[in-house]
């Protein structure tokens, strides 16, 4: 390659990623701006000052810490949870002949088509008549078993086809069941498509919005996306260097992981051997 | 799990006693058993809720004052006299069209970027992926200071020497906005897909086709372009069923201005139901939305055979 | 509904069982009853004193159980309100905001009052203002207790003002000269020092009816009284948004749409807003005032936001809600809210009581803007179905917001739009 063309590619590379990065960038940077500097136009890269009240004002006005926790446990129960039914589902949808396959898997398909707002109201009709709103229920039973997990089951099945038949003949011939092929031979095998299943998860219930907003109402149960919100003033005004330290809180530790594991991260995204 | 696998190997056990536990029935019975979590879920929280939609739109409910009327198609009957669905989905095609577009060839461009012999591209690579893993919420807000008309945004075109718009303020440039924001939030996912699809085009290929004299240009279009069709498909599909429940972003932007020019479907539906207090209608709009993404990704599927080349 | 819902229950109770997650507990028939208030503020010192009065209310009424105050964000709030309405788990009591009065009180979704609040001991319901309650009351009924009763005032950054050469209002009142045009001067030449001038707050280019505290004074109405006609193609709308286009896009004495200022962190000259807004300039770091809304052609006007506090019909424990009610706003807890909320009663509406509760004002400022504000106010548009109206109005309006924007075909447009919508 031509060194122009290198040099050609490195800026064209450079241009195109400020509108990633520079978000990400400003909100953590304004977070340590007086609230008079946020707005300041053009906007700064840097604070005057590093100012860190904001970090204390967010676990002052909120049970952050709780709420903290609320979204982490809840986040990895449905991570493990919609890892093993989309593990599940996805090899017998691949793999296992059974009568009624098709059918079943389009009626499963369909989770794929509804997006939350349409289904929310009988929902939550559903889980009041259980008695079950204000508990972190709805937020851990519906993502694993309902729509979101579709599209684990999804992505599993297509990795689960596209793996060489052989290896788990061979190890039938050696006398395992279907539970041991599975769990010994193709599940191994799965690990890559496992981990863009878990990220994909972590993600989409690490980010839950509308349902919290719906089910909970007691501060101590919010998540952290419904916590971003409280962060205002009496009148409903935001607070906004407060609000961007707790969104920055939310984010960063994320990035972190994501920067150290990138690599297995992506890879195993790549791999899933995503194939129509 | 720990169910399932005393129920397995009862099934094994009986199948040396009895001869009615043949392979085929022990295997139907294992399929059964691994997707019933999965199908019970589906059926719980999506067909019955989804039944229970189109129940209510064939009703007049009235949250506030607590009536649920039986009122047949008066529903679908409004929907078609709609003055305002006519430009609520020609916002929602506008939206899904450019959200697509710019998603896939933006995804696809970065995947060729990275796909170079080029030192640091893991940096880069990184870099174009890290608005995935932040909160849509905060994202969203950020850009909503960014494309303020004193913003960040205009701040850097003003750097050099362009005047920028008020983005938000205008039909056009509000649309564009929208789409951008949600496209940067997550192009980074079908570029990582893109990107393990071209690792696979295997490189004698190109240098065969380099040999007979095809250039660039063909070699792409004839060589890459249907080895990663797979792909194309799937990131298509998934892109097109996201692109029509965009919802936050709206409502944190725009709110669906300026006048209707970004009321999306889902947004609309998001309106009538929950702010103007029309639940029944809301329903009705839900109905409509899940008939157009099923159409869509029914036609997606089937349109697969003619464009998608297997390998297998 | 109901067999829908308990197929729905039945259903999800069978699953849990199967998989043996089990634990959804049925509520106790008997026993002392909770109540559950949702309220959209989720200030610290509010809360306090909600708590205060809830604990100070048990000691009396061991009868009732916990009593649990449910604060869901503000820009959510009435949308949240009735999804858990929708959903069979409406709260007992609940905060509503003036725009949704209308629907709230129309509906039946409320419980009447007035009986109730008139046998309460010592509550002394002749006391509250007419002026407060018309909003809240249908057919001679009341269904919320206007707990907040906010007029729109303007703060003064005097600093600011007199950096720009200009007289402050101040002055201006006291020449007898505070008016739009004096105003919009001396917004203007704010603005040209690079300051900003005037702002409305919270109307941001969208939420339109807070300009009812500009076109009050041209005798402007977004509707009539009886909510048939459409009022913004009358002469005075058009006068009256004639000037303000030409005050934000010739004298640019008002910052233009698309731009975040905040007068409280002192980068703007004045804002329009409700006085309760007052406790953000606590340590201010620049010279303030607060002062009435500049007359119009009109004359003097003034303008409210209201926010009432109902109690929901559906709920099982109505009747308990009902007498907590009267509890949380009888004359003596009525003062201690008036901390936060202007209060309804005319006995509390002097300037001692407020200035014991509003220590940052000074009793002028609670005169004139308070006071009197509140003997002559209008509330800010409301409707019924309000929610889609304002959307509408707020789709039309939104070519008005621009340079060369035609104000006439702008409004003429929203009355095409909305005349259909609320004309019976």
């Amino acid at each position: 390659m031509s060194p122009k063309l290198k040099i050609t590619l490195y800026g064209l590379l450079c241009v195109l990623c400020v509108p990633f990065v520079f978000p990400t960038w400003w909100m953590v940077t304004s977070s340590f701006k007086p609230d008079s500097e946020i707005f300041a136009f053009p906007p700064a890269l840097l604070p005057s000052s590093w100012d860190t009240s904001a970090y204390r004002q967010v676990f002052e006005l909120q049970p952050f810490t709780t709420q903290y926790f609320n979204s982490l446990y809840i986040a990895l129960l449905v991570t493990a949870g919609t890892m093993a039914v989309s593990a599940m589902a996805g090899y017998a949808f691949a793999r296992i002949r059974f009568p009624g396959q098709n059918v079943l898997f389009v009626v499963v398909l369909i989770g794929l088509l509804i997006p939350s707002e349409v289904t929310i109201v009988p929902l939550f009709q559903m889980f009041h008549g259980l008695g079950l709103t204000d508990t972190h229920w709805p937020l851990i039973l519906v993502p694993i078993l309902g729509a979101p997990s579709v599209m684990a089951t999804f992505i599993m099945r297509q990795f689960f086809i596209s793996l060489p038949r052989e290896l788990e003949e061979a190890a039938r011939v050696d006398g395992l069941g279907r539970f041991g092929t599975f769990s010994k031979v193709a599940l191994p095998l799965a690990r890559p498509a496992l981990g863009a299943v878990a990220i994909f998860t972590f993600l989409h219930s690490w980010n839950l919005y509308l349902e919290p907003i719906v089910f909970l109402s007691t501060p101590e149960k919010f998540t952290l996306p419904q916590a971003l919100t409280q962060f205002v003033d009496a009148y409903g005004g935001p607070m906004w260097n407060i609000q961007l330290a707790a969104a920055s809180l939310t984010a960063l530790p994320i990035l972190v992981v994501f920067v150290l594991a990138q690599r297995q991260f992506i890879e195993g995204l790549a791999h899933t051997g995503l194939k129509g | 799990m720990t169910l399932t696998r005393t129920r397995e190997t009862t099934a094994t056990h009986r199948a040396v006693v009895s001869p009615y536990w043949t392979f085929r029935r022990r295997d139907n019975l294992v399929g059964y058993l691994f997707i019933a979590p999965q199908l019970v879920g589906s059926v719980l929280f999506v067909l019955l809720p989804l039944g229970l939609v189109l129940w209510y739109s064939l009703h007049e409910w009235n949250v506030l004052a607590g009536t649920f009327q039986f009122t047949g198609g008066d529903n679908y009957t409004k929907l078609l006299n709609d003055p305002k669905l006519g430009e609520v989905l020609g916002g929602t095609a506008m939206f899904s069209v450019g959200l697509v577009v710019l998603n896939l060839s933006l995804a696809l461009v970065l995947a060729i970027l990275l796909n170079q012999r080029l030192r640091g591209t893991t940096f880069f690579r990184t870099l174009f992926f890290s608005p995935v893993v932040v909160s849509l919420v905060a994202w969203t807000i950020v850009w909503r200071f960014l494309l303020q008309a004193d913003g960040g945004v205009n701040g850097l075109l003003g750097a050099v020497g362009v005047d920028g718009p008020n983005w938000l303020r205008g039909e056009t440039t509000a649309m564009v906005s929208v789409v951008v924001v949600q496209v940067l939030k997550n192009v980074g996912l079908n570029m990582v897909l893109f990107l393990a699809a071209l690792q696979g085009v295997p490189s004698q290929l190109h240098e065969a086709a380099r040999v007979d004299g095809a250039g660039v240009w063909t070699r792409f279009v004839r060589i890459t372009v249907p080895l990663i069709s797979p792909t194309i498909l799937l990131t298509s599909i998934i892109t097109v069923v996201g692109s029509l429940q965009v919802f936050a972003q709206i409502a944190v932007l725009t709110q669906g201005g300026p006048g209707l020019s970004t009321t999306v479907l889902i947004y609309y539906l998001y309106q009538q139901a929950f702010q103007f207090h029309h639940f029944g209608y809301g329903a009705t709009l839900s109905a409509l939305l899940f008939a157009i993404v099923a159409a869509l990704t029914f036609a997606q599927w089937r349109m697969r055979r003619k464009w998608v080349f297997h390998e297998s | 509904m109901k067999p829908t819902r308990t197929l729905a229950a039945l259903a999800m109770a069978a699953l849990l069982t199967v998989t043996a997650c089990g634990g959804g507990q049925t509520p106790a028939e008997q026993g002392p009853q909770p109540l559950r208030m949702t309220i959209w503020t989720s200030n610290e010192a509010h809360l306090k004193l909600f708590n205060e009065i809830a604990a100070e209310y048990k000691k009396t009424h061991p009868d009732v159980g916990a009593i649990t105050f449910d604060s869901i964000p503000f820009e959510s709030y009435t949308t949240t309100l009735t999804t858990q309405i929708a959903g069979g788990n409406a709260p007992d009591l609940a905060w509503v905001l003036e725009n949704s009065a209308p629907d709230f009180v129309s509906s039946g979704a409320l419980a009447p009052l007035k009986g109730e609040l008139g046998k309460a001991q010592g509550y002394e319901l002749a006391d509250l203002t007419p002026a407060a309650t018309k909003l809240w009351e249908q057919d001679g009924e009341l269904y919320a207790y206007p707990f907040s009763t906010s007029p729109f005032g303007i703060f003064v950054n005097d600093d600011l003002v007199k950096k720009a050469g200009q007289k402050t209002p101040r002055e201006l009142i006291e020449a007898g000269e505070w008016t739009w045009d004096n105003a919009v001067a001396m917004n203007a030449a704010v603005a040209k020092e690079g300051k900003a001038g005037l702002i409305v707050r919270d109307f941001d280019y969208k939420s339109w009816d807070n300009l009812a505290s500009i076109w009050g004074g041209w005798g402007a109405r977004a509707w009539s009284e009886d909510g048939k006609t459409c009022g913004f193609n009358s002469p005075e709308m058009l006068e009256a948004m004639t000037f303000l286009h030409k005050a934000i896009f010739v004298d640019k004495a008002l910052p233009g749409p698309g731009t975040t200022v905040d007068f409280f962190a002192g980068d703007a000259a004045m804002t329009i807003t409700q006085i309760s807004r007052a406790s953000l300039l606590d340590g201010a770091k620049f010279g303030w005032d607060l002062v009435p809304l500049p007359a119009g052609p009109k004359g003097d006007y003034a303008v409210i936001g209201q926010a009432g506090l109902g109690a929901l019909k559906k709920s099982p424990n109505a009747a308990q809600a009902i007498d907590f009610l009267a509890f949380f706003t009888n004359p003596a807890n009525s003062a201690k809210l008036a901390a936060y909320f202007p209060p309804p009663r005319a006995s509390q509406l002097t300037t001692e009581t407020l200035a014991k509760s509003n220590p940052l004002l000074k009793p002028e400022q609670l005169k004139e803007v308070v006071i009197d504000g509140i003997a002559k106010a209008v509330v800010k548009p409301s409707h019924i179905g309000q929610a889609e109206l304002s959307q509408t109005v707020r789709a039309e309006l939104d070519p008005l917001w621009k340079a060369d924007a035609d104000v006439k075909a702008v409004l003429d447009g929203v009355c095409a739009k909305i005349q259909p919508m609320i004309g019976a």
